[in-house]
């Protein structure tokens, strides 16, 4: 007796009746795509994503900026906590405290001297800190500083 | 087959009926809600939507005249507890044992704290340190709320409290320079508006109309911090040495008003500062401008000036001191019972004779006399940008129960109550030139984008000529070097000044009490400091010429030192008629 599952495996190797092998009317969908259609609808799709990536973009630019306003106050912050602490530092409170720590003590009172010469003009900047006499430089121009004469600039 | 057509039965209409009404009052409901009340509805679902905040804006700084600070606003914390997120002990244990550690407190102390409050956001403390609230807020302790604040510091401890006054906890000033220019230090608080999502925070990129803080003006004062703190050690020193009630000390530059340190005592501490106690409340005024007194016999320089300026004396002009002036009955006597016999007027303000200056006031009549106090600033406030300024108190002829007695006392400085500070504008008027200026405390004003606006001297009026003024000039430098020894005579400056010694007046008549002052002004031809010093009620019964001027003395060379002012004693003396 045959096994029913060889006759069943038999049956589907068995070659179709003529009438079944013509070939099939069914209306296929053809895949000849335009190229141009294509590109439509890579446009339609990218047209689509755009709103959602300018959103995307925007939403973490937005969450950036608060985070950098909240930098921005907490900065503010700070310097004003510094600006309190360099005035601290230098009242006169704290200055004579220091003083006295030093081993200073108050001065006497001024020996004023008269003297035939003129006295120094203050400066208000300490010399070291004032710009330097400008230096000469034997560079020659650039060749194209000639031409700025000839372009009409405001005053 | 043809199909007939239903027949309009009520089973049929009836149900159409229905849902058509129902249809129709759908449709008018929607028209009510999206026509006609579509503004209302679109407002309060914005309003829904939109959330808003208010911006703090920057407390303008105190400056001193030189740029030190001597008041500034940082930003602060205030901590809050929400007792609902303490409900559970574990929670509660952790949070406070994290919030105690940053605000070195114990943990049982805070849950105690919020466990006997009856608020939900319980205040746990406020104006926390700022590092100290970002840490906290850092560290995600649970129930804690952190609310941005500003706090009002002041760098130079106590020095100038008086003046600089007090901040409120809303950051409005309660008294001094911070309640005369709230309104410029304070600025405008700005307005963030936002819409919010689902949990109440904001949606970025949402719409944002911003009204940016306007940050408020810093301030410069004509108070030098150097001088100020000099002025409060001297004053200080002073009430000590002669067991003194108080006192005031007033340095003033006499030709623009600038007032360089003004110190009083009793006044405003920050370090002992208790609001809590009612007697803290009356350190808030400053006494320089709100109190009054008799100034004794400083008021010969506005009656001396007067007359000279009348032309009805000369500083040669003599009379005979009998030592008293009988006047309807009432006796004026000598401050010392002396009797000085033929006197110049220069010499009634060496000697400071009563009966001197009543020769002077009778000379000049009471009408006359009158229009020079009034033209010395003497019955209104001096117009010092302080809060609550007094005008002082004149009897005046037209006054109920006036009589010439007023006049005569009035003439050396009794009957009339006066501030200090009007008191140092008077004299300041009678040595300037005659120029009545205002004082003022604000040099220039700053705004934030970095413009300054300088604030001018203020010329109220003449009071008199400025050759009366020098003659007055002469006349006190003579005061003060009177050819012998005077104590407030400075070292290295040539110097004019007038002492005052006067009881203090009680309802019909005057008490044992006294007020010293001495108002002097150096360098003599040119004055660059008038320096006023005020002792009240001290217990040893000195004089101001024995109490108050050699602090003046003092004061006047080490304050010209300091302004590098050179010194001109010995050329003055050599130089002077």
């Amino acid at each position: 007796m045959q096994d029913p599952g060889a006759r069943l495996m038999a049956a589907i190797h068995l070659p179709l009746p003529r009438w079944h092998r013509r070939a099939l009317r069914i209306p296929a969908p053809s895949l000849r795509l335009n190229r141009w259609i294509l590109a439509a609808i890579a446009v339609v799709a990218l047209s689509a994503m755009l709103p959602v990536l300018q959103n995307s973009a925007a939403t973490s630019r937005g969450f950036q900026l608060q985070t950098f306003e909240a930098e921005k106050t907490k900065l503010n912050g700070q310097i004003r906590l510094l600006e309190a602490d360099v005035a601290q530092l230098s009242s006169l409170p704290r200055v004579q405290r220091r003083a006295s720590e030093l081993g200073l003590e108050p001065g006497f009172d001024p020996i004023y001297v008269t003297v035939g010469e003129a006295g120094p003009v203050p400066a208000k900047i300490p010399a070291e800190y004032l710009p330097g006499p400008a230096r000469k430089t034997d560079v020659p121009e650039p060749w194209w500083r000639s031409l700025l004469s000839w372009v009409a600039l405001p005053d | 087959m043809a199909q007939s057509r239903a027949l309009g039965t009520r089973r049929v209409w009836l149900p159409a009926a229905f849902f058509g009404a129902f249809a129709l009052v759908l449709l008018g409901r929607l028209f009510q809600l999206q026509v006609i009340e579509h503004s209302q509805y679109a407002e309060a679902a914005r309003q829904e939507l939109l959330g808003s905040d208010t911006v703090f804006a920057r407390r303008g700084s105190i400056l001193d005249r030189n740029g030190a600070v001597l008041a500034a606003s940082v930003d602060t914390w205030d901590i809050y507890v929400n007792s609902r997120a303490w409900k559970d002990d574990s929670i509660a244990e952790s949070a406070s044992a994290a919030l105690g550690r940053a605000l070195k407190v114990t943990a049982p102390e805070l849950r105690n704290m919020v466990r006997q409050s009856k608020s939900v956001d319980v205040l746990i403390r406020r104006d926390v340190d700022y590092e100290t609230g970002n840490q906290i807020l850092r560290d995600g302790i649970a129930g804690i709320v952190a609310l941005p604040n500003t706090a009002r510091v002041n760098p130079e401890g106590d020095t100038g409290a008086s003046v600089l006054g007090l901040v409120g906890q809303d950051n409005t000033g309660l008294a001094g320079i911070e309640a005369a220019y709230n309104d410029l230090l304070q600025g405008k608080g700005g307005r963030a508006v936002f819409e919010r999502d689902t949990t109440g925070e904001p949606i970025p990129f949402g719409q944002h109309v911003a009204e940016a803080p306007v940050p408020g003006h810093d301030l410069v004062l004509t108070i030098d911090r150097y001088l100020q703190q000099m002025a409060e050690q001297r004053l200080a020193a002073a009430v000590t040495e002669h067991k003194a009630k108080g006192g005031a000390i007033i340095v003033l530059d006499p030709s623009t008003g600038e007032v360089l340190a003004l110190a009083t005592q009793p006044g405003l501490k920050y370090s002992t500062l208790d609001l809590s106690d009612q007697k803290s409340i009356a350190l808030l005024r400053n006494r320089a401008v709100t109190d009054l007194y008799e100034p004794g016999s400083v008021m010969k320089v506005v009656t001396t000036a007067a007359a000279i300026d009348q032309g009805a004396v000369t500083p040669d002009t003599t009379y005979v001191d009998q030592g008293v002036v009988y006047l309807y009955d009432t006796a004026i006597r000598n401050w010392d019972f002396n009797v000085y016999g033929t006197q110049t007027m220069t010499g009634v303000l060496q000697n400071s004779i009563n009966t001197g200056a009543v020769f002077m006031v009778e000379k000049l009549g009471a009408t006359i006399f009158q229009r020079y106090l009034d033209a010395f600033g003497f019955g209104r406030p001096s117009g010092i940008d302080l809060t609550g300024e007094a005008a002082g108190i004149i009897r005046r002829p037209s006054d109920k129960g006036w009589s010439p007695v007023d006049l005569a006392t009035q003439s050396f400085g009794q009957s009339i109550s006066v501030t200090p500070m009007q008191m140092i504008s008077a004299i300041a008027t009678a040595i300037n030139g005659g120029k009545v200026v205002r004082p003022h405390l604000v040099r220039a004003i700053v705004s934030a984008d970095g413009r300054r606006e300088d604030v001018k001297p203020e010329v109220l009026g003449q009071a008199i000529k400025p050759e009366t003024s020098a003659t007055m000039r002469q006349m006190l430098y003579a005061v003060v070097n009177p050819g012998r020894f005077h104590p407030g005579k400075p070292r290295d400056y040539s110097a004019g000044g007038k002492s005052g010694t006067a009881n203090v007046p009680i309802p019909n008549g005057y008490d044992d009490h006294q007020v010293a002052s001495f108002v002097g002004f150096a360098p003599a031809d040119n004055p660059k400091i008038l320096v006023l010093i005020k002792l009240d009620e001290n217990a040893d019964l000195m004089t101001g010429t024995q109490a108050a001027a050699p602090v003046f003395a003092r004061m006047a060379d080490d304050i010209l030192h300091y302004m590098n002012v050179r010194p001109d004693a010995a050329k003055y003396a050599a130089a002077a008629p």
